[in-house]
């Protein structure tokens, strides 16, 4: 933990708010139906914190990230709730206002970053687009070169690197020279989507320090979204658990790794092979995450929940604090094991 | 999958392979194999209809190709019963002739053709024509009328005999060029992925030569210095399409199923090179033949046209030569007035090209999952 | 770069000879020789073969091949049946230009206008329009090509009376003229073509300026200067009228080619749009807050114009095909016409020699499409 971790009573971290999402509901729109991808999400994102999304894969992540910069597939629509950055709500502005907080307020390091570069453009010229249209002041070209290469320096890339095409870069080049577009014009949040799943476990670990070393040094608010729960517990301060579009489980990431209170998050992590923390023995999660069309009745876990009761068939559970700013949404999150292991599960 | 008792023989079957088979219902294991084979064939085939269905312009086109076969089948039997016995003379596309005698007004300058007549040509039914006088002769083209629906042409015979007998041909000349491309594309490109090295590469400059070459003026000079019949034609255009670029796209698809790991399972199990080409690379190279099949046949059904345009083609009636008479005889600058030579033959072949060309679209999206909308 | 040309080169001159080869053996392959198919058949026999052996057709088969492949690589395509004694070189190079010119216009127009409304509509899909345009696009793709040429005549030139019917100038016209047809067009082909130069000049010199009034300035003096030269050249010019009627004549059928071209560059800038659309870095340009035009344009259209050049080269056989019918049709006098009449005539000197120099027309747009592509995409590094 880098910020001072102090609990005020509310069980949130102190610090200045910056992005306050309320009951936010995002659905596709497709032939067969809505797809409720986001349903119902609220968290807060404070000043110099790291929060983490995760959930397997389909569980709605993308799509929160998307629905933060209203870049939602052109079928997706949010339906209802508010994303608040500094207090102003960016649901009901215009198209073109929230072009200007985009990239300058809430920029985003894209899953399957690697492809996130025009191939026929060279890299600084690319990064040079966010920083004409954002940049406060009109910069020449010679600023704009200085200010790129200040970029790299800081995720490692020589400065004359910006006068390459996204073709004569390898994947981890490709992935800083992301992050440091993501940078390029100080934004108050960056989201980074599955930033490192593409590439290989070395560079993995390297890009996942760099990004927690420049977050500490510039301060930054970042949202990590990850299906790795290990990589999760590596860089945030604060972690929510997403399933079926819902948020099954939000609090310190610390308190989450050491005692799981919802069944999902308890699988999920028993299942993982433990980087951080104890051993622990490995539980299977069986089944898959249920078709968001037509999603399962009462809590949307109960079909894979090894502690469901008739009521979680029904009756959906309410996301609630539990004390200390931990909120679980579950009726029997007393039934699950503190400490992990196998055992209870078949 | 749960079917594994032969490994790399039901995988391979290429509607299993390229839909998975996730969503069908679980399937008896103790069926026999030719049975389970069968069902899944259909449920593909079901299920690919509905998504061919899906795309309205697609059925239109699947619509508009079966008016036009309608026709082919119509003509024969039109031509034994309402237009056979005495009629036949009337309404035979080729030799029949029907012209109605009518009279004609003589003028200098003829404003409409349908009741007037110029001097020059007054004067060959009688040497002694004078501006103004009113002389019978039979008139043809003739306007549509109960007796010629869409009239008769400037030789006086039936538009609309003519148009259906020519579907035939249309149709005859697009199988025989789509089943030759589609044969010699699928081998050749298989062979290419398949072998790779020389024969990869000798293949596939082949393709680039033929790709290179401009396929029209060489039809004109062929068709100039022999005489050209619909078959070979047909046989020509397959050829050119099956070893030129129909090759290369059917080439990259074998390449990439070649590569899929059932290909693998059944070469570990022993299958010999020529099992795995015709068992597991041809059947998955197959949907994406059907789909060239259709652009052939656009193109063969205006290349026809083109080559009987121009008399290059040995053909007793086909669409492209009804227009060539038509304009043959200057009639087509009278546009609208003579429109029953100017529409029918014309339209005929771009509706029906078109047609083909919509449904390989739709078909498009059934095999290219990357193109369907969501 | 100059090396790439050159490997390029070597390669179609290699395609070429191929290409002439072939050409060779579809004579041959013809039924009897030529002294049977064109002398009178009355002619003793003795003579018939002197003739043959003048001819040369007593040779060898690859003797003959020799000759011939010789003959044509020292640029001796023979004389002409038709018109003897003209050389069909000189048939040729006097048909020449103006295929270039009906061609080059058509094909301009044509990708130019199919790519701007190409990604118009994969950019607005699924409104009726789009439906609408996509269909009409379809149509004219499809449609019966020599058919829908003789329609235009009627509509625009005997019904409308819009431009003259048919033909490459208006004869009474010339009577008098100081000068051949040939030199009007050629002074012609030459303007035109600086006239685009300058243009392409203007637009790439604009770029370079770090400020936008600059660049603007560039940009618009450059267009303006081009267009005034250009201005300056025919205004005063004597040939100015001679000239006009030239591009009155061509008018309809450069548009009218151009029009049918135009619908299959739209369908395929539009296909490849869409699928530039679903791509990572699009999503990227929307996130940086980019304006929807220029994510259009710089992102998603820049990007789809790859695969369309890639498909000119496989439309070219396409164009050729349609701009020998259209000069057809339209007796527009360039080398499809000449092939056509040739062919009629069995003219077969003048058939092969055409043919040839289409064959040799389509290398070289190859080429040229092939450097193209170089620069617009710098993922192709040729060493
Ligand atoms: N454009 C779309 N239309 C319909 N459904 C979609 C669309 N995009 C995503 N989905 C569905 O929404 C759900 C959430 O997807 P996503 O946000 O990508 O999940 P994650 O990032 O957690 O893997 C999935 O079930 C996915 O199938
Ligand atoms: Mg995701």
């Amino acid at each position: 933990m880098t910020t001072p971790l102090v609990e005020d009573t509310s069980g949130l971290k102190s610090g200045q708010t910056l992005l306050e999402v309320d009951n936010l509901i995002m659905r596709y729109k497709t032939k067969q139906g809505y797809v409720s991808a986001v349903e119902d999400v609220s968290f807060v994102l404070h000043k110099g914190e790291a929060l983490g999304l995760v959930g397997e894969s389909g569980c709605g992540k993308t799509s929160i990230a998307l629905s933060l910069l209203r870049l939602q597939a052109d079928n997706g629509e949010i339906m209802g709730g508010s994303i608040k950055l500094g207090g102003k709500d960016l649901v009901p502005i215009s198209e073109e206002e929230m072009r200007t907080h985009r990239w300058n307020d809430i920029s985003m390091v894209f899953q399957g970053a690697m492809n996130s570069w025009n191939p026929v453009y060279r890299v600084g010229d690319q990064i040079k687009e966010a920083l004409d249209l954002h940049w406060p002041t009109r910069l020449s070209r010679a600023e704009v070169r200085e200010r790129i290469g200040e970029l790299f320096a800081l995720v490692g890339l020589p400065a004359d690197a910006q006068d390459r095409y996204p073709h004569e870069f390898s994947g981890g080049m490709r992935q800083r020279a992301v992050i440091a577009m993501a940078l390029s014009c100080n934004p108050q949040v960056i989201i980074a989507d599955e930033p490192t799943t593409a590439l290989d476990v070395i560079v993995q670990d390297q890009i996942l320090k760099e990004l927690k070393r420049i977050q500490d040094d510039l301060d930054m608010s970042i949202i990590y979204i990850s299906h790795d729960i290990a990589v999760i517990a590596e860089v945030t301060d604060r972690m929510a658990v997403m399933y079926a579009g819902k948020m099954v489980e939000f609090g310190d990431t610390a308190d989450i790794f050491s005692a799981p209170r919802h069944p999902y998050a308890w699988l999920l992590l028993s299942s993982t092979p433990s980087i951080v923390g104890p051993r622990r023995q490995l539980a299977p999660l069986e089944g898959e995450p249920p078709n968001l069309l037509d999603p399962p009745t009462g809590c949307r876990f109960n079909p894979r929940c090894p502690f469901a009761t008739d009521q979680c068939r029904v009756e959906e559970p309410p996301l609630a604090d539990i004390g200390g700013g931990h909120m679980v949404a579950c009726w029997n999150y007393e039934d699950v094991p503190v400490g992990i292991t196998a055992g209870g599960v078949a | 999958m749960a079917l594994e008792q032969k490994p790399g023989d039901l995988q391979a079957d290429p509607l299993v392979a390229l839909e998975g088979a996730e969503d069908l219902p679980a399937i008896e294991l103790t069926d026999p194999l030719w049975r389970i084979r069968l069902r899944l064939l259909w449920r593909n085939f079901k299920k690919n209809w509905g998504l061919f269905a899906e795309n309205k312009i697609g059925l239109v086109g699947l619509f508009i190709i079966g008016v036009f076969a309608l026709m082919a089948i119509a003509h024969p039997v039109l031509m034994a019963t309402v237009w056979g016995g005495d009629n036949t003379e009337i309404y035979d596309p080729v030799i029949g002739y029907d012209a109605v005698v009518k009279e004609f007004i003589v003028v200098e300058v003829v404003t409409d053709p349908l009741s007037e007549i110029e001097l020059i040509d007054a004067r060959f039914t009688n040497i002694n024509a004078q501006v103004g006088d009113i002389i019978s002769q039979p008139q043809q083209p003739a306007p549509p009328s109960s007796k010629h629906l869409l009239g008769t042409d400037p030789l006086g015979r039936d538009v609309l005999s003519q148009l259906m007998f020519s579907t035939r041909a249309a149709f005859f000349l697009g199988m025989v060029a789509a089943l030759v491309t589609v044969f010699i594309a699928t081998t050749v490109g298989s062979m290419a992925a398949f072998f790779r090295g020389f024969v990869d590469s000798f293949l596939m400059r082949l393709a680039d030569l033929i790709l290179l070459m401009p396929l029209i003026p060489i039809l004109i000079v062929i068709g100039g210095f022999w005489t050209i019949e619909l078959w070979q034609l047909g046989v020509i255009i397959g050829v050119l399409n099956g070893f030129g670029g129909v090759a290369i796209v059917l080439r990259s698809q074998a390449l990439a199923v070649s590569v899929k790991p059932f290909v693998d399972a059944a070469r570990v199990a022993g299958g010999s090179k020529w099992h795995l080409i015709f068992r597991h690379v041809i059947p998955n190279v197959l949907p994406l033949s059907f789909l060239y099949m259709m652009f052939g046949v656009t193109e063969a059904i205006s290349l026809e046209a083109v080559l009987s345009f121009f008399g290059l083609l040995n053909v007793d009636m086909s669409w492209g030569l009804m227009i060539s008479v038509a304009q043959a005889e200057g009639y087509l600058l009278r546009g609208l007035d003579v429109w029953w030579l100017l529409f029918p033959a014309g339209m005929a072949v771009s509706v029906l090209a078109a047609a083909f060309f919509l449904v390989g679209r739709a078909m498009d999206e059934v095999v290219n999952p990357r193109l369907r909308q969501r | 770069m100059l090396r790439f040309i050159g490997v390029r080169l070597v390669q179609m001159s290699l395609l070429f000879l191929v290409f002439l080869t072939l050409l060779f053996f579809l004579l041959q392959a013809q039924p009897g020789d030529f002294s049977r198919q064109f002398l009178d058949p009355n002619i003793p026999a003795e003579n018939r073969d002197l003739i043959a052996a003048r001819f040369g057709l007593d040779q060898p088969l690859w003797r003959q091949y020799l000759t011939y492949m010789g003959n044509i690589l020292q640029g001796d395509l023979g004389v002409s049946f038709a018109r003897y004694p003209r050389s069909v070189v000189s048939v040729i190079s006097e048909r020449l230009p103006r295929t270039f010119f009906l061609f080059t216009f058509a094909t301009m127009l044509s990708y130019y206008l199919g790519f701007m409304l190409g990604k118009v509509l994969a950019w607005r899909r699924g409104g009726s329009q789009e439906m609408g345009i996509t269909l009409g696009g379809v149509i004219l793709y499809t449609v019966f090509y020599p058919w829908f040429a003789l329609v235009m005549i009627w509509f625009f030139a005997a019904y409308l009376d819009l431009v003259p019917v048919n033909q490459f100038l208006t004869p009474i016209r010339w009577r008098e003229a100081p000068f051949s047809a040939n030199t009007v067009f050629a002074s012609i082909i030459w303007s035109t073509l600086l006239l685009t130069v300058g243009l392409g000049l203007s637009l790439w010199a604009s770029r370079k300026p770090d400020n936008l009034a600059q660049q603007r300035l560039i940009r618009w003096g450059g267009v303006g200067l081009s267009f005034a030269l250009f201005l300056a050249f025919w205004l005063p010019s004597d040939r100015r009228t001679f000239a006009t009627d030239i591009a009155h004549h061509a008018v309809l059928p450069i548009f009218t080619l151009a029009l049918v071209a135009f619908a299959g560059v739209m369908l395929i800038t539009r296909g490849s749009m869409l699928e530039t659309l679903k791509e990572d870095y699009i999503l990227t340009a929307r996130a940086k807050g980019l304006a929807p035009k220029t994510i259009r344009d710089r992102h998603a259209a820049r990007n789809a114009l790859l695969p369309v050049t890639t498909s000119f080269v496989l439309g070219l056989a396409f164009i050729i095909g349609g701009g020998l019918i259209t000069e057809t049709v339209f007796s527009w006098p360039g080398m499809g016409e000449l092939l056509l009449v040739s062919v009629q005539n069995q003219d077969i000197p003048v058939a092969i020699g055409s043919l040839a120099m289409v064959g040799a027309l389509a290398l070289i747009a190859h080429i040229v499409v092939d450097v193209l592509y170089v620069f617009l995409d710098p993922r192709i590094r040729y060493q």
